[in-house]
């Protein structure tokens, strides 16, 4: 089937047509161009006001092994209150007081990867996603569940979220949660759910609903009120392509999902979508200020998210960029601004996040925590996106 | 408004309208997967905004220096496999066979630094997800790659657990188009997919023997759904879209329904997807119904059980295959001997292909360390490894690490199988250059 134009259509009518679709793409097009610093000495005068709202960090202050952590390799930061638990691929790590403590196996830990933690907001309790069963510490003790002994799918268990009293998992045979007043757990898989893959990567809840980034499934989405699921995927259904940046997701090969503010955000290794529960729209790196395609997690934070990618820590507010990057040479970054309506500066920052390698992010007021693949780091707001250098 | 003004005016805008999609939609040029230009997705409509895989994903990272262990007693290489309780454990066997066979060889010419290699074979089959634990387990025992699986199910989950604990993995076995589509810098695959014996059929079927309307008889499996999308996708696309698809259950043995209803069809020819087993059964009772279709079949009809079972009825069944068994390879001849005599039975392909794993994966360590980031790094350099000359021929990767290199066209012939190079009819292959 080949599109046509009617021969008939008048040259008025293609006049407005043509210039309305331009106008259309114009305003969808990031207006981007590349400054530097020296390029743009007074960079901090061309700033629009959404890039004014964008919280900068500097202060970069990182933990590796040489600090008391078991390992260098951080997958995930979770903060709660006045206490930092780092889950590393050699246990779990909290630091209290000025001082890090690490549990392990010894300990009652179920795996020494440990992929994810949450907190539950009824008991306190931390619940802990690990390479081989989830673990709830409660009262100084580690509970362990596995495959043997709860409803867990399987015991690699990628994410675990806190949802009230409902803990939700992802693992590599489905997602699952536990109502832990009842002790009672549901699974969901491709067998019960819309999911095409059984396998799960990833879960948030926001709005009333649990999302699940299902691996090579797209997102998956249950109603708590319905009770229902409902599936997103990739409009084009094709692995190697995406048609459109806007019509959906944009790969189903999803990495994390996080919900806040009334938006979802979907991380991929293919890039970001956006959803506002109306509209998707797609974010990659040769179209917008995303350091990389390769989304390892998202996390939104209000209108926020922090998206942690294979080459930086990005954060974006639907208008501006803002990306954290070690240069790598010594400790010192770049932290490069990009919005609709300014130049992508750079500013030069003496300190940064230990390795752009980054897995996993937290925040507590005016703190950011940043797993990376190597180092955990904390930094703090020194100001909007109009900061100086010397600030950094 | 005067005709030739906004007839200027319109040019103008339109000239800027395909100036902006263009510099949006063109992001890279050339097809992926050796995909032909009429196969390519929407290729007939819209340029996609983004294609995938054209580049290889870099890893960045952490992990390069990290120092050597010291006091090594074994250099482990993980194999996941079905070694018991599955219908493929067959095929497992001989995959761990291959294996073996090519770690004894290295072992023998003094292993890593004098050091020999130690094989940790894992089943992957058990409890749900059983590979995702067995894939930990083999991090705990310091494995330095990991070689498997051929359930396609078992092997995506497999690789993302591979990912997490950083440690490459070579697949040796399964065909699923979709496992090196998931952008894991860590795995890489030696054996050609789904999609490279799609393109051949359909070339074949459509193109060389002018058939129009096409029967599916598929097993109701993933490793059925995902492997016979990529055909379904190339009929469609080609201007033939497969008029019935009707499904069986691995195991089934009696398939008169689903023959019942490609006999209403009146297709000209009939496509079997599954099992050797299922698909000479399947032809079997075809003619004894009288459907005289010309039949093709996926790769797995390409085994001594599918002659066995299907007796004459396998003459003039067209398939493809990952290797010709009966090329005139030193190397290949070498190996074929060498394993029946270890062995006292032909290889397969797994074996094969296998083999050529594990060979690599053991050039990789010799090579880069023991560092795993390092080995991952050699593996997928697109460099080191791309042209390997293995037992099953030579190895080219794509910009996704899968092996795109020469597939076979099968013609049983005589109670044999009768094996030729695929040309793509009309297009060149530019993975192709055995």
């Amino acid at each position: 089937m080949k599109i046509q134009l009617h021969k008939q259509t008048s040259n008025v009518t293609v006049l407005i047509l043509a210039i309305l679709v331009t106008g259309l793409f114009s305003f969808s097009l990031p207006n981007k161009s590349i400054s530097s610093e020296t390029e743009n000495p007074g960079n901090e005068k061309i700033i629009d006001k959404k890039a004014e709202s964008m919280p900068i960090y500097g202060n970069w202050k990182s933990y590796t092994k040489k600090d008391g952590l078991p390992s260098d390799k951080i997958y995930c930061v979770r903060v709660d209150e006045d206490r930092v638990w780092a889950g590393t691929s050699q246990g779990l790590a909290l630091l209290e007081n000025g001082e890090w403590k690490v549990y392990t196996e010894e300990d009652g830990l179920a795996h020494r990867g440990v992929l994810s933690i949450d907190v539950s907001p009824v008991t306190g309790d931390l619940w802990i996603a690990t390479m081989s069963g989830l673990n709830r510490f409660s009262g100084g003790k580690f509970d362990t569940y596995t495959q043997f002994n709860s409803g867990l799918a399987n015991d690699v268990i990628y994410s675990v979220i806190c949802d009230g009293k409902d803990v939700w998992v992802a693992t590599g045979g489905g997602a699952g949660v536990l109502d832990t007043y009842t002790g009672k757990w549901g699974i969901y898989t491709d067998q019960n759910a819309p999911m095409h893959e059984p396998w799960t990567y990833n879960v948030c809840a926001g709005g009333g609903k649990i999302f699940i980034a299902a691996w090579g499934g797209g997102v998956i989405e249950w109603d708590k009120s319905t009770k229902r699921f409902r599936d997103y995927t990739d409009p084009d259904g094709e692995m190697e392509i995406d048609l459109f940046a806007d019509d959906g997701l944009v790969h189903d090969i999803t990495t994390a999902v996080s919900y806040d503010d009334d938006i979802l955000w979907v991380a991929t290794y293919f890039g970001l979508s956006r959803y506002d529960g109306n509209h998707w729209k797609g974010y990659f790196d040769h179209d917008s200020g995303l350091a990389s395609n390769f989304i390892n997690f998202v996390k939104a934070d209000g209108p926020v998210a922090w998206l942690c990618t294979d080459d930086g820590l990005s954060s974006f507010n639907g208008e501006t960029w803002v990306t954290y990057k070690n240069l790598g040479t010594n400790k010192s970054g770049n932290v490069i601004i990009d919005g609709n309506s300014e130049r992508e500066r750079i500013l030069k920052a003496t300190k940064s996040i230990s390795h752009n390698f980054t897995i996993g992010v937290d925040f507590k007021d005016d703190e950011i925590w940043v797993a990376t693949s190597k180092g955990l780091s904390r930094g703090e707001v020194v100001g909007q996106s109009d900061v100086k250098t010397s600030k950094l | 408004m005067n005709a030739p003004f906004t007839k200027i005016i319109s040019l103008i805008a339109i000239f800027f309208l395909f100036l902006i999609i263009s510099v949006r939609a063109q992001y890279k040029e050339k097809n992926y997967g050796n995909t032909p230009d009429e196969v390519v997705p929407y290729g007939n409509f819209q340029d996609a905004y983004i294609k995938h895989f054209m580049e290889p994903y870099p890893f960045l990272g952490a992990g390069r220096e990290k120092p050597e262990p010291r006091g090594l007693k074994t250099i482990r290489i993980g194999f996941l496999g079905p070694l018991e309780g599955s219908k493929d454990d067959a095929k497992g066997k001989q995959m761990l066979q291959g294996a073996t066979l090519a770690m004894e060889q290295a072992n023998a010419k003094g292993g890593f630094r004098g050091i020999p290699f130690e094989l940790m074979p894992h089943n992957d089959v058990g409890l749900w997800g059983a590979a995702a634990n067995e894939v930990v387990t083999m991090d705990d025992e310091g494995v330095w790659t990991i070689l498997g699986s051929i359930n396609d199910i078992v092997t995506h989950v497999a690789i993302r657990v591979a990912l997490k604990c950083e440690i490459p993995v070579i697949n040796i076995g399964d065909p699923d188009p979709t496992l090196t589509e998931t952008g894991i810098p860590w795995v890489i695959r030696v054996i050609s997919d789904d999609r490279q014996s799609s393109y051949a059929l359909t070339n074949r079927m459509y193109k060389i023997d002018g058939h129009k309307r096409v029967s599916l008889l598929r097993t109701n499996s993933r490793y059925g759904r995902v492997g016979t999308g990529e055909f379904k996708d190339a009929s469609r696309r080609m201007g033939f879209p497969v008029a019935v698809e009707v499904r069986f259950e691995d195991g089934d043995t009696d398939f008169t329904d689903q023959l019942n209803t490609i006999k209403k069809n009146n297709s000209d020819a009939v496509v079997l997807w599954g099992d050797a087993k299922e698909l000479a059964l399947i032809i079997n009772q075809m003619r004894t119904m009288g459907l005289n279709q010309p039949v093709y079949t996926c790769d797995r009809a390409v085994s001594p059980e599918f002659l066995e079972i299907a007796g004459d009825n396998a003459n003039g069944v067209i398939t493809t295959s990952q290797y010709d068994p009966k090329a005139n390879s030193l190397k290949l001849k070498k190996f074929q001997k060498a394993y029946k005599e270890r062995y006292h039975m032909e290889p397969d392909v797994f074996a094969a292909h296998s083999y050529d794993g594990m060979s690599i994966a053991i050039e990789s360590i010799e090579m880069a360390g023991l560092n795993r980031t390092l080995i991952r790094d050699l593996l997928t350099d697109m460099k080191t490894f791309q042209n390997y000359q293995g037992v099953t021929g030579e190895i080219v990767f794509d910009g996704s690490w899968n092996d795109i290199g020469q597939i076979f066209m099968v013609e049983i012939k005589d109670d044999d199988f009768n094996f030729s190079p695929f040309i793509m009819n009309d297009q060149t292959l530019t993975g192709s250059t055995k």
